[in-house]
Order: structure tokens, then sequence, then C-alpha cells
């Protein structure tokens, strides 16, 4: 086999693994708990006496991408990596010659599997509860990329602290919602802001109190997400390879 | 206890050293690891070679450490620790060749025992598609390799991961008190066949806090105490220094006076304690204590109710070799 073809292999195993192993029944219910969030905040839209599209930007703005996206990508991410260093199984892939590259993006891989098939259809699902059905791609993509920048994220968590709940939580809510609100410089590089950002970028007239200044919209807002999403990984790579693991007993 | 044959922990080590193997695979340099306050490691330095090296200590002596800076899961604060001459921690390339078995119970969620072991198998890159089978035949798995290792118990999960060691066939195997759980009939066969990998060539490390199970499987013993070197050599010296030192025994009989005045006649006894109406007695000769007793008790006509050594655990050997 050649060096690439072993490179494959590896990568697979590792995201079947991700997918067999880390996510649990309960974290299934962990994500699916978000994904029903993100079909209310659907019908919630219906609430609010305004255009149907216009509703559903507000709900997805504070609800959807604010709340429901970070908690789903947090179940995931912290499943696919912090748990697994916690329990003490994660050794069982420290301890090979698997190039730690390969570890993160193939555990990155895994989680955005489920993502995809979890909060990101329904995050799709949601503007057609609304009434809003043209926003479908859009609050797709949005979802899809604010996850992939989540659960990187979450991932880099997941090798720093043990608590990795906790610190992820902070994150979204001191350091988005409450600093992200009030300095663009640092929504300028939450994914909550620029999941919104997307959204608001690629929706059909959107209300213009939801345009955020100094924010990238719609694609730019995409390449800021991946940009996000690799930084994430390269971080989470670095401190893997300076990860002190002592054991589930210890 | 011959100076030869058993070294007690001394800073420099030397050539002749029987903390240090000739053939080193595994060198451990003045290591010292700690959490916070506590220190697991101190100033250690051994050395492992090929065959079946027995690390033994009580509980919190600094095994699972040692075990875990040997494979690189922990950085060591002070000192080194080589691997065929390569930094496990820094030079993943090691992990081709370095398996470990840890204690924790913990394993993979959601995997059978066969998608456990070629899961480990594709991240060291294992061509033989047949290698996780035969690896989990080698420890008596195969017929169960289909179910899931969250309903195993604690010795089939030892074994499984023992299986996830093997696929890689290992020149250095690391096993993490491997034999916890397991039945009589597995002990047997796990020992004979880490005894079959040491002679095969590979360095085997095994801990344990069990005098007996290291002695059936290593010929060369490490003991750690406190995260030092208590004594290295030989299990016959280990055995020798447990043999050597003053045993208690505990003696409850129906007519303690009469038995104990003939105990202090015997040569193996070294002085007796009343204690109420139990006698503790003192011997350097266990083993003589134990076959002149019954005769003793029965010349007397004396009923022994109970016979116990008071001190016969690994505790009291490893108290002795650091006083």
């Amino acid at each position: 086999m050649t060096t690439a073809q072993l490179a494959k292999q590896r990568l697979w195993a590792i995201v079947a693994y991700t997918l067999r192993s880390c996510i649990g029944p309960r974290r299934w219910v962990g994500c699916l708990l978000p994904c029903g969030g993100a079909l209310l905040f659907g019908l919630l839209a219906h609430a609010i006496d305004q255009p149907a599209d216009e509703a559903f930007a507000r709900v997805a703005a504070d609800g959807i991408f604010a709340l429901v996206v970070p908690v789903a990508a947090l179940v995931i991410g912290d499943a696919v990596l912090g748990a697994e260093v916690r329990s003490g199984v994660f050794h069982f892939t420290w301890l090979s010659p698997a190039p730690l590259t390969e570890v993160a993006i193939g555990r990155w891989a895994g989680g955005m599997i489920v993502a995809s098939v979890t909060i990101v259809p329904a995050c799709a699902l949601a503007p057609v509860i609304a009434g809003d059905g043209a926003s479908m791609g859009a609050a797709a993509l949005a979802s899809f990329a604010g996850a992939a920048a989540y659960v990187a994220i979450f991932i880099t968590f997941g090798c720093i602290a043990r608590r990795t709940a906790v610190w992820s939580l902070a994150f979204v809510f001191f350091v988005e919602r409450l600093l992200g609100a009030a300095l663009t410089g640092i929504a300028q590089w939450s994914p909550t802001w620029l999941s919104r950002s997307v959204f608001v970028g690629l929706a059909d007239d959107p209300p213009d109190d939801l345009v955020r200044e100094g924010i990238p919209a719609g694609g730019g807002a995409v390449v800021r997400l991946a940009v996000i999403t690799v930084i994430a990984l390269a971080i989470a790579r670095w401190r893997l390879s300076r990860i002190r693991m002592s054991g589930a007993s210890d | 206890m011959t100076a030869e044959s058993l070294s007690l922990s001394t800073s420099t080590p030397a050539v002749s050293d029987p903390a240090f193997a000739p053939d080193a695979t595994v060198e451990v340099t003045n290591t010292s690891v700690w959490f916070g306050q506590k220190v697991a490691l101190s100033e250690l330095s051994c050395s492992f070679g090929r065959g079946v090296t027995g690390l033994l200590g009580p509980n919190g002596a600094g095994k699972t450490t040692l075990m875990r800076a040997i494979t690189g899961l922990l950085p060591v604060n002070q000192g080194t620790v080589r691997v065929a001459g390569r930094d496990p921690r820094r030079d993943r390339s090691v992990h081709a060749d370095v398996a470990l078995v840890p204690e924790d119970e913990a394993m993979p969620p959601g995997l059978t025992a066969r998608q456990f072991v070629r899961y480990i198998a594709a991240l060291q890159s294992v061509e033989d598609r047949g290698a996780p089978d035969r690896a989990l035949a080698e420890v008596g798995m195969l017929a169960v390799a289909d179910r899931r290792v969250d309903g195993f118990s604690k010795g089939m999960r030892q074994r499984t991961k023992v299986a996830g060691a093997l696929v890689i066939d290992p020149g250095v195997l690391v096993l993490d008190e491997p034999l916890n759980g397991a039945d009589p009939m597995q002990r047997l066969h796990l020992i004979t066949l880490f005894r079959t990998l040491g002679t095969g060539g590979r360095t085997v490390i095994v801990s344990s806090h069990i005098l007996n199970e290291v002695e059936r499987l290593a010929d060369r013993i490490i003991v750690l105490i406190h995260g030092r070197l208590a004594a290295a050599g030989g299990q016959r010296a280990i055995r020798d220094a447990m043999n050597d030192r003053p045993r208690h025994v505990l003696v409850r009989a129906g007519d303690s006076r009469p038995l104990a005045a003939a105990l202090l006649s015997l040569e193996s006894v070294a002085g007796i304690r009343l204690d109420g109406d139990d006698l503790v007695v003192s011997t350097n000769r266990a083993a003589e204590l134990a076959h002149a007793l019954p005769g003793l008790a029965r010349d007397l006509s004396v009923r022994l109710r109970e016979v116990r050594p008071l001190d016969d655990s690994l505790e009291s050997l490893f108290r002795e070799l650091v006083r």
C-alpha cells in the first residue's frame, strides 16, 4: 500500500471509530434536543407579527445561530474528543504512529457527519416551518459553516481543558454573546456572529437591523468560518502533541 | 539477600547494577514526574531489556506513572525516557513498536472486541487483515469477538486490550496490571503468553502489586516505593528479602500458655508476645515454624484454632526494603 492509501485508510478508521464509539445513544439525544429547538424556533416565527421571511430572520439570528447551533456543536465537539480524554479512552488513539493532524481532522470529520444529519437538516427545515421556504438553503449553509467552526473550537477545548463543557459555554455566552455584542473585533471571529452573517447575507431582503457593520456577510462569512475551522484544528493538533494523559482514575 | 543479586536504591547507577538491563531497549534516567505537589516518580533510573521484567510496588508507588512515561502518555518533569533510543513523547514513530495495556477499565463504548482490535490495527497501518482475529484468538476472545466491549467483565476487557496490543506485534509491551479480573485459567494462559513473548525477544514490562503474580511472570523484578527505586534484581533475591526478615504470626489456641513456652524452645522462634489469649510469634523462619507448630500442639494436646501471618503482605516487604 502507498503512503497515501495508508493515510486514507487511517483517516477512514478514525472517522468510523468516531461515529461508532464517540457518539453514543445519549449523545444522539443530546444532538436531537437542539434540533427540536430549531424546529420550535421555526414555529415561534409565526408568533411575530411581521412577514414570514423577516420574522424567521429575527428568530434565526437570536435563537438558531446564537443558541441552537452552538449547543448542538458543543454536544458533538465534546463527544468526539474531550469526553474521550476525560474517560481515559483517547490514549488508544494517541498511542499510535498516526499523525495527529489525521487524528484531529478525522475526529472533526466524524463530528461534522453527525452535525450534517442532525442540526443542519433541522436548521434547514426551520424556515420551511416558519413559512419562509426560500431561506432554506441559506439556513442550511449558515448552520453547516457555523457548526464546522464550533465543532473544531470545541475539539480544541477538549485538548486544553478537562471541563470542556464549562469553558465552551463560557466562550459562547460570555465571549461571543456579551463581548461580541459590544466589540466588533470579537464578533468578526465569532462563529455565532459569522453564521448569522452568512444567513443574513444570503437571505432575500433581511431586516436592516440584523446587518452588522464590520463583519463579512454571505460568502465572505463562510470563508471566515472556514479560516476559524482551520485555525482551531491547527491549535487542536498542536495541543494533542502536548496533551498530558493521566487516565480516568487520576 | 545478597549484594550481587539485589540492589537497594542508590542514586548512582553502576554497570552491574541489577536496576539496569544489559541490552536495554527502554531507558529511564533520573526521571521525575509530579502532579502539582504530589511527586509520582522521584529521580528514578532503571532500564528494561528483552524478556519479562516485573514492576512491583504497592498502590501509589508510581508504577502506572512510570508506564505512562515510558509510552509517552505523560511528559516527564525531569530526566529522560528513551525507547530504542527515541523520546516517546516527541517521536511518534516509537508508537509503531510500543503497546500499552492500561489498568483503567475504560474502553471505547459501542465497539465490539473485533472492531476495537481492527481500529488499533488500522491506526497502526497493519496490512495483514487476519492479524486482528489472530490477536483475539491468542487471548481467547475470538468466540466473543462480535460482542460489544461495554458488556464485558473486567477480565474480558483486559484480554481485549491485550489483543489490541498484540495486533501490532510490538517490540516493547507495557502491561499495567494485566491479570486484574482474570480467572485462574485465564491467568495461566496470559502468564504463559507473556512469558512466550518475553522469550521471543520482546521487552515485556508487567506491573503488579502481587509478588506471587510477578514471580510467575518475570525473571527480573524492579520494586518501586513512593516513586523511588526500592530494589531490583532476580525474583530469588526479592523472595529472599521477604524470607529473611522477621515475620509475625498470630496463633490462637485452646490453651496458649503451655504452647507459648514450648514455642520458645524452637530455634525458628525469635520471640513471643501474649495478646490476651492470642500469641503473636516472631520468627525468621516461617516455613520451619509452620512445619513444627502442628506437632507441638498435638504433643501438648492443645487445639489450634487459627494460625495466620500478620504481615505477610507485599506492603510489609516494602517497608522492610526501605527501612
